[in-house]
């Protein structure tokens, strides 16, 4: 169950990685200071 | 026009005192503010002028010009254009306030342009002498085709002079004082006087340009409009060129009519002015207010920070003894509750950073400071306005190259992009105080000065530094076209708003710690499984370390401790950060630092957090300790010194204060530039100087 958990927790984190600096989703309006650097 | 009485519309733009005005002519007690918008509907009272006439005057609401954008200003523009109001006017009075004639002068040429009788009350003139402004009132009554009468509404000076002329009122000049038609389009404007023969033009032409339905017209006076209004576009286009000419012909009488002698100004503000934007002191003074800011961030951060870290620590301890044991445990353990307290432990540092920009904003000195660097910044082949996103950029790149959007040269603006990244941004600041805590002593220098507050601020100076020296080169080597003008407008002083200040540093540590906190949660969790598994000799690290000759005798305690480390060396992780690692050697930096240095390729204060996920996992089944604590605890197995000692500090240090450790800025740069080629240079550039002085430092100082 805990290995499950782990492979879960990893494929999210993955994915939100891939998503943010691969797939960026277009913003709306100006940027702010929440630019992710 | 009603028998002996005349209905006068006083007019202005907010805040410019007339309110205070109506109450003298009116001997009435309205209430009245230093804050624009007390007046928001009108307000009636009676003037008596001479023997013969009584003026009804008719206080209406603040506008900055005759194209309303709220309910107020159009009850200003419809009173002024419908001739069955009660209250239309048979003269005005715009009053304007002295110290901002400029933008004052936009409403009065539009109002004058109706040609109805108009007069031009300048309000605040007990204030002249004071601000230095000198005023050629006789020829700015030429140029504007007016009369003009210097007044105080709140002393009571000019009063009877108004009053005086206003009984002369049939003799005023109603000729516009901007023949807007020739400048924009001369046919254009024919045909439309043509059209509506009973208007005057400028009438015509802003019940045109009025976005709502004009309830006192006619039906077919409208659809007589809305057919003119069908070409958008050109109405559009036209009412640009109006705003711009305007402003144009303000500029030029301005420029012959009014002047400020900063020199002779006795008032606050202006004394004020002289002594930070001097030429000596005012760098005096920034240098100093920028010392204070970095000492605080050391001196009162220290207790919070030190909280938190103990606090992570404790809170490892308690989810490996509660939890039930298992590698998911091991995960929240070991990778992701390290992995958020080394972001989560710089809130206070960058708090009190965003409380001093904040107040240093709101006090209007920022601008100051933007007007002072503007004489070094041109020097260096960029624009005054380069100093922004320059200053933006303490908070983030990203913004800040955004911001340079209003350098109006691509010569200038580019080199802003291109060195904006060299500023110290929030995201260096925790990889900065913890390196700073480990190989800098908390001491005093000359008995007043933290040297960890001072090496941070050095740090910052060198980010400028790094930044304009950059810019002077690439001034010279970009062979590109260059011609920019700046202008300033210098807000006056004010008491910061607490509410104001509280919301920006609350809004902008919120977006930090969000922001970085999600990717830093992500990357925690994937370092954590890379360090936590591995092929066949990780999996055999339990049978292989024991077996082998020199671990027969030593401590259980001592055992697991080597198994651990041979187990991080031969997971993924360690394979990968092997590879790295010859060529970060140089630097002075062993392969978990490597793996910190491209995880924060990601984001910069990512470093801390994969460092303490790295070590957690090295120390299994250990009392792990703080993140400083495990970083100062790290050994060199070579030298046996200190890992992060004076030498490997300060290379990492420096290392940070020249990469371009940041994938979001590089994205954002090509956004901007439209091209590859500007965030390659950048990387390339940045990263070599960086490996280049790392490297250097490290040599000298081992």
């Amino acid at each position: 169950m805990q290995e499950f958990l782990v492979y879960i927790a990893l494929g999210v984190a993955i994915g939100f990685l891939v998503k943010k600096y691969f797939f960026k989703s277009k913003k709306k309006g100006n940027c702010d200071s929440d630019c992710g650097c | 026009m009603k028998n002996n009485v005349v209905n006068v519309a006083l007019v202005g733009n907010p805040n410019t005192g007339k309110t205070s005005l109506f109450n003298q002519l009116t001997g009435l007690k309205q209430k009245v503010g230093n804050y624009p918008g007390i007046t928001v509907d009108k307000k009636h009272g009676k003037c008596k002028i001479s023997d013969t006439l009584t003026a009804e005057i008719v206080d209406l609401p603040g506008t900055y010009s005759i194209n309303p954008q709220t309910l107020d200003e159009t009850i200003v523009l419809e009173t002024l254009l419908n001739k069955d109001n009660d209250s239309y006017p048979d003269l005005i009075i715009v009053v304007a306030e002295v110290e901002n004639l400029k933008r004052n002068l936009l409403l009065f040429t539009q109002i004058k342009d109706l040609q109805i009788p108009t007069i031009l009350a300048i309000n605040m003139a007990d204030q002249m002498n004071r601000k230095g402004i000198d005023i050629d009132v006789e020829l700015l009554k030429q140029e504007l085709k007016t009369e003009i009468i210097l007044i105080s509404s709140r002393k009571n000076i000019g009063i009877d002079n108004l009053k005086k002329e206003l009984a002369n009122y049939k003799n005023w000049n109603t000729e516009p004082s901007a023949k807007i038609s020739e400048k924009i389009d001369a046919a254009y404007f024919s045909d439309l006087e043509a059209k509506f023969s009973e208007n005057s033009l400028y009438k015509t032409w802003l019940l045109i340009t009025q976005q709502h339905y004009c309830h006192f017209l006619t039906k077919e006076q409208n659809t007589k409009i809305d057919i003119v209004k069908k070409d958008a576009e050109k109405i559009k286009k036209y009412q640009h060129k109006e705003t711009i000419f305007r402003y144009q012909l303000i500029n030029d009488i301005l420029k012959k009519t009014y002047k400020v002698d900063k020199a002779t100004a006795t008032d606050l503000r202006s004394k004020l002015d002289r002594i930070l934007t001097h030429k000596i002191f005012g760098y005096v003074i920034f240098a100093t207010i920028l010392l204070l800011i970095f000492q605080s961030i050391f001196e009162w951060a220290s207790f919070p920070m030190d909280l938190i870290d103990v606090v992570f620590a404790n809170l490892s301890e308690l989810a490996k003894d509660n939890l039930p044991p298992g590698i998911f445990t091991n995960l929240i353990a070991e990778g992701i509750i390290p992995g958020i307290g080394g972001v989560l432990i710089f809130i206070p540092q960058i708090a009190i950073l965003f409380l001093f920009i904040a107040i240093l904003e709101e006090t209007g000195y920022m601008s100051r400071v933007v007007f002072l660097m503007d004489k070094i910044m041109r020097k260096f082949g960029m624009s005054g306005k380069s100093i922004i996103p320059l200053i933006s950029g303490t908070a983030c790149a990203i913004p800040a190259i955004m911001a340079s959007r209003n350098i109006s040269s691509w010569k200038e603006r580019l080199i802003t992009i291109l060195v904006i990244p060299f500023t110290t941004c929030s995201a260096r600041l925790p990889v900065y105080a913890i390196l700073i805590s480990l190989i800098i002593p908390s001491e005093r220098v000359l008995g007043i000065f933290n040297l960890q507050g001072l090496t941070l601020m050095a740090l910052y100076l060198l980010g400028f530094a790094a930044a304009i020296s950059s810019a002077i080169l690439l001034h010279h080597i970009l062979k590109i076209e260059n011609k920019s003008l700046f202008v300033i407008e210098m807000p006056n002083y004010k008491v910061p708003s607490l509410k104001n200040v509280f919301y920006e540093v609350v809004e902008k540590t919120k977006a930090f710690i969000l922001g970085a906190g999600k990717i830093i949660l992500a990357l925690s969790i994937v370092l954590w499984f890379l360090a936590s598994n591995g092929p066949l000799k990780y999996k055999n690290a339990e049978q292989f370390v024991p077996s082998l000759e020199e671990n027969t005798t030593v401590s259980n305690e001592v055992l697991q401790k080597k198994i651990a480390s041979y187990k991080l060396e031969h997971s993924y992780i360690g394979y990968m950060g092997k590879t790295i690692e010859p060529i970060i050697e140089p630097m002075g930096y062993d392969w978990k630092i490597g793996i910190a240095l491209i995880s924060s390729f990601a984001a910069r204060e990512v470093f801390v957090g994969a460092l303490a996920t790295i070590y957690s996992v090295e120390s299994e089944g250990e009392d792990v300790g703080t993140i400083k604590q495990r970083m100062a605890a790290e050994v060199n197995p070579k030298t046996g010194e200190k890992r992060f000692n004076f030498a490997s500090g300060m290379s990492l240090l420096l290392f940070y204060a020249f990469a371009m450790q940041c994938i979001g800025t590089l994205a954002i740069v090509k956004r901007e530039t439209k091209s590859w080629k500007w965030p390659i240079l950048q990387l390339t550039g940045m990263s070599t100087l960086a490996y280049i002085v790392a490297t250097i430092t490290y040599t000298i100082l081992k």
